[in-house]
C-alpha cells in the first residue's frame, strides 16, 4: 500500500491486490449487515446506527424513525462509491473530493465494525505476529487505521490549502 | 421556547420562573477507542465549521474528559446534528441541558 497523498485536486493511493481483495471482503459484509433487517440487536450495527437520545425509549424510538432510513441509505451510497472506484485488482486510486469523502466514512465504518467485533479498547496494541485469526483480523484493522489516517491528513491539508 | 437567535445562558446564570422548556438541548460527543484523534477533529470542522483549535480542543474533550458538548439549540437542530455526526461514525447523542 502507498498511503493517501494530496495530488492537485485529486487524492491518490496504491492498494496490492490482496488489500484490495480484502477490502472488497469487508465491503459485502458491511453491506450485508446494513441490509439485514434481523440483526437489530448485533453490537456492530449498534455502533454504526447508534441510539440518538440515552434515556428517553420514546424520544429514541422517534429519532430512529426520523434518521434511520437516510442514515443507512447514505452509508449505501458511500459503499457504492467506494466499491465502485475501488481497484478490483489492485493498483492506484484516485479519487475527487466527493470520493474521497466517501472513503473516509467507509473506512471509518469498517475500522467500527472490526473494533466492535474486536473488541478493541484504548490499550489494544498492534498483532506482534499472525498466529490467529483474530490476530489477522487486528492486523486488518491497523492496515485500515494507515488508510484512513493517511487520508483524513490529505484532506486536512487540502482543506488548509483552499483557506 | 429557545429558537436560533435565543441568548445562550451561562450555567450560573439564575433565571427566574424558568420552565423547562426554556433550557436548550444539546448534541454531545463521547469518547471511543477506534475514532482517530484526526478524524474527528476533522469531522467537527467539516459539519460545524470549527476552526482548527476550536475543532482541537472539542476533541481533546472528549478524549480526557469521556464527552463533549458540540453544539446547543432546539431539540430538531441537535437531532439533525447527531444524525450528521452518525453518518460520520462519531459516537453522538442528544439530551436537553442539564
Amino acid at each position: 500500500m502507498k498511503p493517501f497523498r494530496r495530488k492537485g485536486e485529486e487524492y491518490v493511493a496504491r492498494l496490492d491486490p490482496a488489500e484490495a481483495g480484502i477490502v472488497g471482503l469487508l465491503l459485502d459484509q458491511l453491506e450485508l449487515l446494513l441490509t439485514d433487517e434481523d440483526v437489530e440487536d448485533d453490537a456492530v450495527v449498534a455502533r454504526l446506527l447508534p441510539e440518538g437520545h440515552r434515556g428517553d425509549p420514546r424520544l429514541a424510538a422517534e429519532y430512529r424513525d426520523l434518521t434511520r432510513a437516510s442514515l443507512v441509505a447514505g452509508k449505501a451510497d458511500d459503499l457504492a462509491t467506494v466499491r465502485a472506484t475501488l481497484p478490483a485488482e489492485g493498483g492506484a486510486l484516485r479519487l475527487d473530493a466527493e470520493q474521497a469523502a466517501a472513503w473516509l466514512r467507509t473506512t471509518n465504518d469498517l475500522r467500527l465494525a472490526l473494533g466492535t467485533r474486536l473488541d478493541i479498547s484504548a490499550d489494544t496494541e498492534p498483532p506482534a505476529e499472525l498466529a490467529s485469526e483474530a490476530d489477522q483480523q487486528l492486523a486488518v484493522y491497523y492496515w485500515l487505521t494507515a488508510v484512513q489516517g493517511s487520508l483524513v491528513d490529505s484532506l486536512a491539508a487540502g482543506r488548509a490549502g483552499r483557506r | 421556547m429557545g429558537g436560533p437567535l435565543a441568548p445562550a445562558r451561562s450555567p450560573g446564570t439564575v433565571v427566574e420562573e424558568e420552565s423547562d422548556l426554556d433550557r436548550p438541548w444539546v448534541t454531545i460527543v463521547w469518547d471511543d477507542p477506534v475514532n482517530l484523534m484526526t478524524y474527528v477533529t476533522y469531522v467537527f470542522q467539516e459539519l460545524f465549521g470549527y476552526d482548527e483549535a476550536k475543532a482541537t480542543e472539542l476533541m481533546l474533550q472528549v478524549h480526557h474528559e469521556g464527552r463533549a458538548v458540540v453544539s446547543s439549540g432546539p431539540r430538531e437542530r441537535m437531532e439533525h446534528d447527531t444524525s450528521r455526526l452518525h453518518a460520520y461514525g462519531l459516537w453522538a447523542s442528544y439530551q436537553k441541558d442539564t
